[in-house]
């Protein structure tokens, strides 16, 4: 038994406060372990994906802001939806080194590229992007 | 030379899901899953408040935890590094 300090605290229900110890572990040691999901992977395959902008169930006629939201037809500053969907290829080189599409100007590339940034699961285009996004 | 500063996507993009001491984190962005073992959670919740360099990262966690390493800012580096290589986090 110690001066019993401790146990008087205890008693008060006054508990010492414990910080958990976080081990940061050798320079060589792994933490994260990648699942990668079977999508397209061939670089073909990946390079030949298309993503519509902006994806047609959920933003069919609307405009594409600079940061890549969705806004109505004809506000300013807004950029119109592609008359085409995009190539992966175009897509990687657009994310990549900022290289605007064929026919599409630098700035309104930049909102396309933010959009194609923000797509989740279940949007046109998502799994392409995934793709293109993933480690070799 | 100034410490690289890192940056992680917002807590907001991922969902997470702990395990018996794994995570087990899913990176909406890039659809990709994740296990992750400690310290790589604990330097994905320091990046939330914005980002950092390894020692203010080491600084940041050590608000919570009691950091056991000899070389703190050493070892979160190379924790980085495979957090880099998994697209978890950046250079900012």
């Amino acid at each position: 038994m110690s001066d019993g300090s401790g146990s008087a605290e205890e008693e008060g229900g006054v508990l010492p406060s414990r910080r958990v110890v976080l081990a940061l572990g050798a320079a060589a040691a792994s933490t994260v372990v990648t699942v990668r999901p079977a999508l397209a992977q061939t670089a073909g395959s990946v390079l030949n994906c298309e993503i519509p902008v902006p994806a047609p169930q959920s933003g069919a006629g609307q405009f594409i802001a600079a940061d890549g939201s969705l806004v109505p037809a004809g506000t300013a500053g807004a950029y119109p939806p592609l008359a085409r969907p995009l190539k992966g290829e175009e897509v990687r080189s657009m994310l990549n080194s900022g290289r605007a599409p064929a026919g599409v100007n630098g700035e309104a590339a930049q909102a396309y590229a933010n959009y194609i940034r923000r797509l989740q699961a279940g949007m046109s285009g998502f799994t392409c992007y995934a793709s293109l996004q993933m480690p070799r | 030379m100034a410490a690289s500063l890192y940056a992680a996507d917002p807590p907001g993009t991922m969902r997470r899901v702990e395990l018996e001491g794994l995570t087990l984190l899913y990176h909406r962005p890039s659809g990709l899953t994740h296990f992750l073992a400690p310290p790589a959670p604990q330097i994905l919740e320091a990046l939330a408040a914005g980002p950092a360099s390894p020692a203010e990262i080491a600084a940041r966690i050590g608000e919570t935890f009691e950091i056991e390493s000899e070389d703190p800012a050493a070892a979160i580096a190379a924790r980085l590094a495979e957090l880099e290589a998994a697209g978890l986090v950046r250079r900012a």
